[in-house]
């Protein structure tokens, strides 16, 4: 199955919003890649990734968030997270993952961010 | 509860890993694991079986063993990789090539966290070369720790 149909796009001012609705395992955390990937080639800038929907999240998944992060801050963009579950804060926390990507609770604190 | 060995054998695909940390999980839930320790223990489960598949058993067709061992005290799980037809990518896990990624591992790579992340989570982790040429990594999850017992 293709994944990235539960990974769905929006954009609200200018910020495009991606929104996961499948746990992020290794099988799922390719497909995430990809579509972040396509997220760069597009020239996006900002990025939120909404994590509401998702119970488990392996290092494969977060690397490749703390990867594009990364990238878009090169071009004066960035890639903020939210609405995690407590075992996913746990994961980026374990990691250090929290320390180079930001974090919020709510998609709204996210937005605002910007 | 009896004493339950579970042996699994799982084509080499990233595909094939969701299914496994379903019934792990499920298992794990059964035993009497807390809720926060069953989603480490899928988690533990995920990153081996990844490594498995990205740098052991690299066909697809020669497959991950899984030998799953529960008791009352503890749940065991030994993933077993065959290592590839490359003689470079047998043996992947040695104790040097273990030191090197835990020496450069850092927050902001993108990868080489898993073991860091199985080390952290399990209360036992060993790694050791098998008979078939592959990786043999080990962990067991104790279940008898004032966080484990339900409420």
């Amino acid at each position: 199955m293709d994944s990235t149909k539960l990974m769905k796009l929006r954009e609200e001012s200018g910020i495009k919003i991606l929104e996961i609705k499948t746990d992020l395992s290794s099988y799922a955390a390719s497909d995430l890649r990809k579509v972040l990937e396509g997220l760069l080639a597009e020239k996006a800038e900002k990025v939120v990734v909404n994590l509401s929907q998702v119970s488990h999240i392996n290092s494969t998944a977060v690397g490749a968030l703390v990867g594009v992060a990364k990238r878009l801050r090169q071009n004066g963009g960035d890639l903020k997270i939210c609405e995690l579950a407590d075992n996913l804060t746990r994961t980026f926390n374990l990691i250090g993952a929290s320390s180079v990507v930001e974090i919020y609770e709510s998609e709204n604190s996210a937005l605002a961010a910007f | 509860m009896a004493n339950a060995d579970i042996k699994l054998k799982i084509p080499s695909a990233v595909f094939y890993i969701d299914p496994v940390r379903a019934f792990i999980g499920t298992l794990a839930k059964n035993l009497g694991f807390a809720r926060k320790r069953v989603a480490d223990i899928q988690l533990v489960i995920d990153e081996i079986c990844s490594n498995a598949v990205h740098h052991g058993s690299i066909d697809a067709t020669v497959g991950i063993k899984l030998q799953i061992r529960s008791d009352a005290h503890s749940l065991e799980i030994l993933v077993s990789d065959t290592g590839s037809r490359d003689n470079k990518e047998k043996h992947w896990l040695t104790p040097e090539r273990l030191s090197e990624i835990e020496a450069n591992r850092s927050p902001s790579n993108e990868g080489g966290h898993g073991i860091f992340i199985a080390k952290s989570l399990s209360d036992t982790y060993e790694i050791q070369i098998n008979a078939a040429g592959g990786t043999d990594v080990r962990v067991v999850f104790k279940l008898l720790k004032p966080t484990d017992i339900k409420p």
